[in-house]
């Protein structure tokens, strides 16, 4: 009876032959094509008209980085749910670092990201690419906003995203102590910002807080230092075309003016991260903090108190100005094509747009947006709403769109600072640049 | 003969006619028979493996052979062009290693110096020893992201526990700026590395001191031994299982330091603390899928190649067992 039995059974052989034959079918499998899986529509933009009615219903996934905001939101999109009683809004939220990084593979698979965000650059490039916006033109949620400011959420002549936020990646500055010395208003020139610094050094304070310990937040500062010097306002994508080099004049005059600025900043200014320089400022122990606008509401939160304004350094004479500042259009909202629930992302991007909620948004969060009619009540919004009409350019560090090269050009302002010559600093960063570009 | 109450599991041998009568060859090979279905209990972990670890370092090998950005359905074979320009044209993937050799040496051999004294110090069961022990082993239960952060902060040039150690007992000369030295930042992370884990090495030596048996040290004193003899003669040789194992996974860790680098550095991590992980997460993020699955290869070779050599070094240090 046992043999009987034995005979129905798997013999060694046999189970070993499975084995094979399932590593046989793994082979393959583990082989196919890279791009093979995933949703969103390759190759470029949506591919299928999205549907601009439909019932607004089920979950709604909306994925972006700002844990800050997760509360404003939530309020607003409770005040969404009643509206749509058969819909709800769920936050995918993720660190900055990490959206950057992950963000594309994430959306893509259509699990989460029925409305979601890119950073302008080189993100909003790779997501384009990838298919993953749907393309907006002609709804009529495009029109809520200011046709000046949402460029940026173009491709090729179509609207795939909607650049919600409107920072400025400039200096923030403590008027109370700007005006202890003797300004008023934003320094017109490079000698003025420079005797601005020497005055503020002279109170026996920093002029500038800069946190050249993280390459990220550093950066913030290239902008403004090359937004005048450079001979073209594309001096970043020629960088990474070859066209432009960081041995030109005009970036080793950038690279010597960040040598000027060595006495100013704090001591070891290149290992001091956000944090630290946001607390040197909040205490009111820096005139300037050298990062950006969206930095405002982490300085309330330490307990700033002084009244904030704005002071970018000009780095030319006034006669030779093209701009007085820094602005960037950023967290560009776009419905999922891999989306199950276009219509109720588009309804939600729709809701968002609204002159009533996106003012609720931007005094919550203590951000400038691109939606038009916007009322800005904060405090901090309304003193720094002057620079809306400024002439100022969109942040040419993410004209970037290779990491690595955008990270050599702005280590190499940090390595001047951190006392290389600004030759040194240049042939460093071109050489790594060169590498990229031959690659 | 077999009754039918035996179990499913039992030899083919025990239920063969024969058994208890076969000898020889034969009979010695049947005895190690299982049965066929025990073959399908590693099934799952198989497939575990299988599904998490052969096949996606199968497609690593796939991918490294292309330029995929990680997206496009297009891609171009480039044969072993990824692995040319690694290690022929990247100064940055170069830059890269030759921190993350700096970093591990240091933590290599600081770390387990540290730890096997430690060891040494708290091998006996005394409630001291237990306390100290705990607390030595306690920043291993952190999250690397919270002690890069703490770190980060102790730092701070500005606001910092180090430098305003340093200032109150009157050795400014000392402060420094730590991770924006670039010179030195890679020695700060190593430092934090081995505060990280020093403890959690410590409780292996601990385990690797309290099987030496005894008798070997009254046997070496009876003749007359010293400590620092004992140690070469005894304890180093019979804790050679011990540290390899130490000295193993703490080069692998070095390799893998990519949060700590991360948390303490920021993303991207400034070429001074760029280390080999750090740089291929850099190479994702970089949409270069192809080329960072290239490095990613390398990577596990290197640290292959690291820890048998290790292992080589360790067998003859510690040829006498």
């Amino acid at each position: 009876m046992n043999q009987k039995s034995h005979g129905t059974m798997y013999t060694r052989r046999r189970i070993l032959q499975m084995f094979a034959a399932s590593g046989l079918v793994a082979v393959p499998a583990a082989c196919a094509g890279p791009g093979s899986g995933g949703g969103g529509d390759q190759g470029g933009g949506g591919g299928e008209a999205l549907p601009t009615d439909g019932p607004v219903e089920g979950e709604i996934s909306f994925a972006h980085w700002r844990a800050e905001d997760q509360a404003v939101l939530e309020k607003m999109f409770a005040r969404f749910s009643e509206e749509y009683p058969d819909a709800s809004v769920s936050q995918d939220i993720s660190p900055s670092n990490d959206y950057q990084s992950n963000a594309l593979q994430r959306i893509r698979s259509g699990n989460v990201g029925d409305l979601f965000v890119a950073f302008r650059g080189a993100q909003f490039v790779d997501m384009v690419d990838a298919g993953l916006y749907a393309d907006l033109s002609g709804t009529d949620v495009v029109e809520r906003y200011d046709p000046a400011l949402i460029d940026v959420g173009q491709s090729d002549g179509t609207q795939y995203g909607l650049p919600y936020q409107l920072v400025f990646n400039q200096p923030v500055s403590n008027l109370d102590i700007l005006e202890s010395v003797g300004v008023t208003e934003p320094p017109p020139d490079w000698d003025s910002f420079l005797a601005m610094c020497e005055d503020v050094v002279a109170a026996g304070l920093v002029p500038m807080a800069w946190p050249g310990g993280e390459i990220g937040n550093a950066g913030h500062l290239f902008n403004c230092m090359v937004m005048n010097n450079a001979p073209s306002d594309d001096m970043c994508a020629k960088i990474e075309s070859g066209e432009y080099a960081c041995t030109d004049d005009w970036f080793l005059t950038t690279l010597a003016q960040y040598a000027e600025l060595r006495p100013y900043f704090q001591p070891n200014a290149t290992g001091t991260a956000v944090e630290p320089a946001q607390q040197l400022f909040a205490q009111g122990d820096a005139a300037l903090l050298v990062t950006g606008s969206f930095h405002i509401t982490a300085v309330r939160e330490l307990g700033a108190q002084f009244p904030v304004g704005m002071a970018p350094p000009v780095t030319v004479s006034a006669d030779e100005r093209k701009y007085v500042g820094i602005r960037n259009a950023t967290f560009i909202l776009g419905v999922n094509t891999a989306s199950d629930n276009q219509a109720g992302a588009l309804e939600l991007l729709r809701f968002l747009s609204e002159t009533e909620a996106a003012s609720t948004y931007a005094n919550g969060t203590v951000q400038h947006l691109t939606v038009a009619d916007v009322t800005y009540d904060n405090e901090d919004l309304a003193a720094t709403s002057d620079w809306l009409s400024k002439e100022t350019l969109l942040a040419p560090r993410f004209q970037f769109t290779d990491l690595d090269i955008r990270n050599a050009a702005e280590q190499a302002c940090i390595d001047v600072v951190g006392g290389d010559s600004p030759e040194q600093a240049a042939e460093k960063a071109q050489g790594i640049i060169d590498q990229r570009i031959g690659s | 003969m077999p009754t039918t109450t035996e179990p499913e599991w039992s030899t083919e041998s025990a239920r063969s006619p024969g058994h208890g009568r076969t000898s020889g060859r034969r009979g010695r090979r049947r005895a190690g028979r299982v049965h066929p279905a025990l073959y399908l209990f590693p099934l799952p972990a198989l497939a575990i493996y299988v599904v998490f670890f052969a096949m996606p370092t199968l497609q690593a090998v796939q991918y490294s052979g292309t330029n995929w950005d990680g997206f496009s359905a297009d891609y171009d074979n480039v044969g072993l062009g990824n692995f040319e320009r690694i290690l022929t044209g990247d100064d940055l993937f170069m830059n890269a290693l030759t921190n993350n050799l700096k970093f591990m040496l240091v933590v290599v051999v600081f770390q387990t110096i540290f730890a096997l004294g430690l060891a040494i110090f708290l091998v006996k069961n005394t409630t001291a020893s237990t306390l100290l022990r705990g607390l030595f082993f306690f920043p291993t239960v952190l999250s690397s992201v919270s002690v890069a952060y703490t770190w980060k902060f102790i730092y701070d040039p500005n606001f910092g526990l180090a430098n305003r150690v340093l200032e109150f007992v009157g050795l400014e000369q000392f402060t420094s700026s730590y991770l924006g030295n670039d010179t030195a930042a890679i020695y700060w992370v190593a430092i934090t590395q081995i505060w990280f884990h020093a403890g959690q090495m410590m409780v292996i030596f601990i385990a690797g001191l309290q099987s030496v048996p005894a008798e070997l040290y009254e046997v070496a004193e009876i003749d007359g031994a010293g400590k620092w003899k004992q140690f070469t003669a005894i304890t180093w040789p019979m804790i050679a299982p011990a540290t390899a194992i130490v000295v193993a996974y703490t080069t692998i860790q070095s390799f893998k330091a990519f949060d700590l680098i991360l948390g303490l550095s920021g993303n991207p991590p400034r070429y001074s603390m760029d280390i080999l992980s750090t740089r291929i997460y850099t190479g994702f993020a970089n949409s270069e899928f192809g080329y960072a699955a290239a490095e990613s290869l390398i990577f596990m070779a290197f640290i292959a190649a690291v820890v048998l050599a290790q292992r080589r070094i360790l067998k003859f240090t510690q040829k006498d067992v």
